[in-house]
């Protein structure tokens, strides 16, 4: 548990006004010269300057000239005061960058013809700038050098995907620094000092942490080049395209580069957007390229013929999807058709599979939510209310109380997560995590409260209770709080949880007298079976601590387009604006039943729906009830799946078709804020694969309904969609907890839970070389303690039985994880975990015992 | 592995500190005091008790050429080659030395006694060369001078 930490308060906004290269600029106070003339659009050259990380003024490279002033000063690292007069362009600001650039060179290798870095080097075009062809630093360069080679190539690798070459640092320490400041991660260091300071990994460790790859963007120069990219292509030779990460829910944006003539993507980089990801990609966005190259991508469609699939042609795999879909809605009627669509596809793609099932063939069993257990048909008021809030990842920066709740943040939106350290080193947050695992995040935080598994509602119900008890909020709702989480007093259901009262009382009082708090929910309440009660206890809170009129609240989407998915009615039954916007677009809207995922599940094991078409799903990997998923698309007359790659749940289909991937099309995301973006098209569709919308289009065509009369009406129909304000109102009622109350069985008295690995996203993932460099396999994560009494020891294999599954993996013993829990990644097919889940369950139990070979 | 009373002197030490990170250089104090010098498991030993990152404490120990890394004789010749001992003869007094102490530079006597080094400014400029031998600053060197200093340091042993 992290200690508390004393925080400055942020200062008020006074402004200076100076005067730069003769143009006068008034800016905030505390703001850099360097800042000042950027504002202006002057440009001052740096090296160690970064936007996102605290001036350390190492380089020099940044001189201007201040009158009254009688050196050159570093801009960087010299604040705006009023009535300063800078000149950014003197003949001494000149000669003195031409005196560093000389100086950083006295060490530096001039191997840039063969430097990966070439073309894009800070130090190349800077030397060219300033026009210097000579040193007199005539002495041998000293040299780094491995293994006694005498060449300049003194090339280590530090990490799975990074490579560092010590005689190119110039020693600006924006890779030591961002890891530090900006990832919190320590596993690069600087050591040494003078002409012999050194950058490298720390001692006897690897620098491969979920943000690495942003190292070797931001080296200046060919010190730290990525694994991925060297010696492949020049720069230079490579155009680039904008496009945004399919795999995190912030919607990162990237940059792909990419050559045309042999349509392949070589490597993404960020387009910084300072209101989403500063400029940070984690590994997963950085390397989630490599999916779409993978060498077994699907080229063709397939046809099962005697049992077997086959390769197929587009025609012939339409033709008969159309026919079998028009022989089952004739015998039972379009009630036998359901749709499962990934969240992480496009606007067109989503909105376009939405009007082929419910439009063209007539049926509400459409669902997007294809990981998550036991959805009921009822719609969950609050979960909804709460999923839907609006939330501004900037108005992280300045909340001075962030409240994770039910978040693993670090591996469900690693750059929100990168926001909440923001928040604590450069702001005045005072951060609060509310878990039934320690989580990454707690080294900021002021406390990590670590709940027992499956009591959700009642830790965040005790919160309430105590704010009300403490009269730290006034309410008259005291009866209804203690009734809904059953307990008489808050103190009893914190203990109950395993949580100190005193620490709940610390975070009521935190929240309510906060200027501006962000409360973010996450992954472990939406696959929670108790969504609705958890959700309604969010919104307690919600509106005992006024959280919405002094900052923002909500239940974070999973994947890329969850939120586009919502707001294009995906959901099985949409809230009633969406229904109606829907209904006048098309004219109708079916009145049938409405099926979830796994209320689908349940008819087609009773027959009941009997053709099933999947977009970009893998339920049979991901839905927490293998083999109940397995068996029940099984009993599928007509199983039609597209995807990219064979996996579980394509080799259950009839026909299979191979989809684009969100690089080979122009899609738009919407992403956890609401906000609608663009990846462009980067490259030509791989093999036969076509992009999502434009094989729903092709299956409406051949059931003789066309989605679309004219190509425009897809985007306008689209549009209307999104104008729709599908906030749903906050309800205020108390849903009954039901925390706890599992059955207990002794015989497997460790609770699991199943989530994704830093360095993965669901499926698909697992398809980068550069993710799974990383981490390859899946793991258990344990308690030492726990791991000692089943004497087991860090890589032995571990044999995990549920009533339900048993699978072997490497154990990877974990300070962070509590007794009576473990952890497993769900991101790899070799590893089927969700095997041990079973739907029914709040929380699925586990026992484990060492393989002894 | 450090010894009991020096991990007690380290928390010590560290408890006056506001900031973690400011404990660094004393543990590293203590550390080489005890072990003569420093390495990575030392880096981490100190990790786990002042709660500071172990690249942070290798960072501060490798900064500062007072830690030595390897083990060294038991006398530590540290001779300064910056500019103003460079000037008046560091470089032929460094070859001096080597050639009295039959190593080169970075190396220890085979009885054990003496590691010569070499080292950034001492700040005793006006009494360059220097060198400073454990803790004792030996100042306004000539040959003569370094001859008698080892001859005595011999004795003492
Ligand atoms: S490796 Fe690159 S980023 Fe790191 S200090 Fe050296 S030049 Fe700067
Ligand atoms: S950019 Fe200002 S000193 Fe490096
Ligand atoms: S240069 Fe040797 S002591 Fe200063």
């Amino acid at each position: 548990m992290a200690e508390a930490v004393t925080k400055k308060a942020p200062s008020n906004k006074a402004t200076v006004t100076l005067t730069i290269d003769g143009r006068s600029v008034t800016v905030d106070k505390g703001t850099t010269v360097l800042e000042a003339a950027r504002s202006l659009g002057i440009h001052v050259p740096t090296f160690c300057w970064h936007p996102k990380l605290k001036s350390v003024g190492s380089c020099r490279m940044c001189y201007v000239e201040i009158e009254k002033m009688p050196k050159l000063q570093v801009s960087c690292a010299t604040e705006a005061m009023d009535g300063m007069v800078v000149a950014t362009d003197s003949d001494l600001v000149k000669q003195g960058r031409r005196a560093v650039i000389e100086f950083i060179l006295m060490n530096h290798p001039l191997d840039c013809p063969t430097c990966d870095q070439g073309g894009e080097c800070q130090l190349q075009d800077l030397t060219f700038a300033h026009a210097i062809d000579d040193s007199r630093f005539a002495f041998q360069k000293e040299r780094f050098v491995e293994d006694g080679s005498v060449s300049t190539f003194d090339d280590v690798q530090i990490g799975p995907e990074i490579m560092l070459n010590r005689n190119r640092c110039i020693q600006c320490y924006k890779c030591v620094r961002a890891n530090k400041e900006a990832f919190g991660e320590f596993d690069l260091g600087a050591f040494e000092r003078g002409n012999i300071t050194e950058i490298n990994a720390a001692p006897g460790r690897q620098v491969d942490n979920p943000f690495s790859g942003n190292l070797a963007e931001i080296c200046p120069v060919g010190a730290l080049t990525g694994m991925d990219w060297r010696y492949k292509i020049r720069v230079w030779l490579t155009k680039t395209v904008s496009s945004i990460c399919p795999f995190t829910a912030s919607g990162v944006n990237t940059l792909m580069y990419m050559d045309e003539t042999k349509n392949r993507i070589y490597r993404t980089t960020s387009r910084r957007n300072d209101e989403i990801d500063d400029g940070w990609l984690s590994n997963v966005s950085r390397y989630a390229y490599q999916v779409v190259h993978a060498d077994d991508r699907l080229l063709t469609p397939f046809i099962r013929r005697d049992g077997k699939q086959v390769e197929a042609t587009w025609d012939e795999a339409l033709d008969l999807i159309a026919k079998r879909l028009s022989d089952i809605q004739d015998q039972k009627g379009c009630v036998c058709i359901g749709g499962l669509v990934s969240p992480r596809l496009d606007n067109a793609t989503l909105y376009g599979f939405n009007k082929l099932m419910r439009h063209v063939i007539g049926t509400n069993n459409v669902d997007y939510r294809t990981e998550y257990r036991m959805l009921p048909q009822t719609p969950e008021d609050h979960y909804q209310a709460a999923c839907s809030q609006p939330i501004r990842i900037s108005d992280v920066d300045d909340s001075d109380v962030i409240v994770v709740f039910g978040s693993d943040m670090l591996k469900e939106h690693p750059n929100l997560y990168l926001r909440i350290r923001k928040a604590f080193n450069f702001g005045a947050a005072r951060i609060f995590i509310l878990n039934p695992y320690s989580t990454k995040a707690s080294d900021v935080a002021e406390l990590e409260m670590v709940y027992h598994a499956g009591m959700d509602e009642v830790a965040l119900g005790a919160v309430c209770l105590t704010a009300v008890e403490k009269g730290i909020v006034s309410s008259d709702e005291t009866d209804r709080l203690r009734e809904a989480i059953a307990f008489d007093s808050a103190s009893a259901a914190a203990l109950a949880c395993g949580l100190e009262p005193d620490h709940l009382e610390l975070m009521a009082r935190a929240m309510a007298e906060a200027r501006k708090v962000t409360f973010l929910a996450g992954e472990i309440i939406s696959r929670s079976r108790e969504r609705e009660p958890i959700a309604a206890a969010i919104c307690n809170l919600n509106r005992l601590f006024s959280i919405n009129t002094k900052g923002q609240f909500g239940i974070l989407p999973g994947h890329s387009n969850s939120r586009g998915a919502h707001h294009l009615g995906l959901a099985p039954d949409p809230p009633a604006s969406i229904k109606a916007k829907l209904r006048s677009l098309w004219g109708q809207y079916p009145d049938t039943e409405t099926n979830t995922t796994d209320s689908m599940m349940v008819q087609m094991r009773k027959e009941e729906i009997d053709g099933l078409i999947i977009m970009g799903a893998n339920p049979v990997m991901l839905y927490p009830d293998r083999a109940f998923a397995r068996e029940s698309l099984e009993k599928l007359d007509f199983l039609v799946v597209s995807d990219l790659f064979e996996t579980e749940t394509t080799e259950l289909a009839d026909v299979v078709l191979p989809l684009s991937s969100w690089a080979e099309y122009t899609g738009d995301y919407v992403n956890l804020e609401g906000r609608v973006q663009t990846a462009s098209k980067a490259i030509h569709p791989i093999g036969d694969s076509r992009p999502g919308y434009a094989i729903v289009e092709a299956i409406a065509d051949r059931l003789e309904n066309t989605l679309y009369t004219a190509e425009d009406y897809r985007r306008d129909e689209i549009d209307t969609m999104l104008e729709v304000d599908t906030a749903c109102p906050v309800p205020n009622l108390y849903v009954p907890s039901k925390g706890g109350q599992d059955e207990d069985d002794a015989e497997y008295p460790i609770a699991l839970m199943i989530g994704d690995d830093p360095h993965h996203r669901g499926h698909y993932t697992e398809k980068s070389a550069s993710l799974t460099s990383h981490v390859g396999e899946a793991y258990l994560e344990l308690s030492p303690d726990l791991a000692a009494g089943h004497e087991i020891k860090e890589g032995d294999s571990v044999r995990i039985e549920s009533p339900v599954g048993k699978v072997v993996l490497p154990a990877r013993i974990s300070e962070h994880i509590r007794n009576d829990i473990v952890f497993v990644p769900r991101n790899f097919p070799s590893a089927p975990v969700t095997s041990l889940l079973m739907r029914k369950r709040r929380i699925d139990r586990v026992r484990i015992s060492k393989v002894v070979r | 592995m450090l010894a009991e009373e020096s991990i007690a002197l380290i928390k010590e030490k560290a408890a006056k500190y506001p900031e973690r990170k400011s404990a660094i250089l004393p543990a590293l104090t203590v550390a080489y005091r005890q072990v003569g010098h420093l390495n990575d498991e030392l880096y981490s030993e100190i990790s786990e008790i002042i709660r500071v990152p172990a690249v942070e404490i290798a960072e501060a120990a490798t900064f500062y050429t007072m830690f030595p890394k390897h083990p060294v004789g038991k006398y530590l010749i540290q001779v300064c080659h910056n500019i103003s001992c460079a000037l008046l003869g560091a470089d032929s007094l460094i070859g001096y030395l080597e050639e009295k102490l039959e190593i080169k530079k970075g190396e220890t006597t085979s009885d054990n006694l003496f590691t010569l080094v070499t080292v950034e400014c001492l700040g005793s400029c006006c009494t360059a060369p220097m060198m400073q031998i454990n803790q004792d600053y030996y100042e306004n060197l000539t040959r003569e001078r370094v001859d008698e200093i080892l001859e005595e340091l011999r004795t003492r042993a």
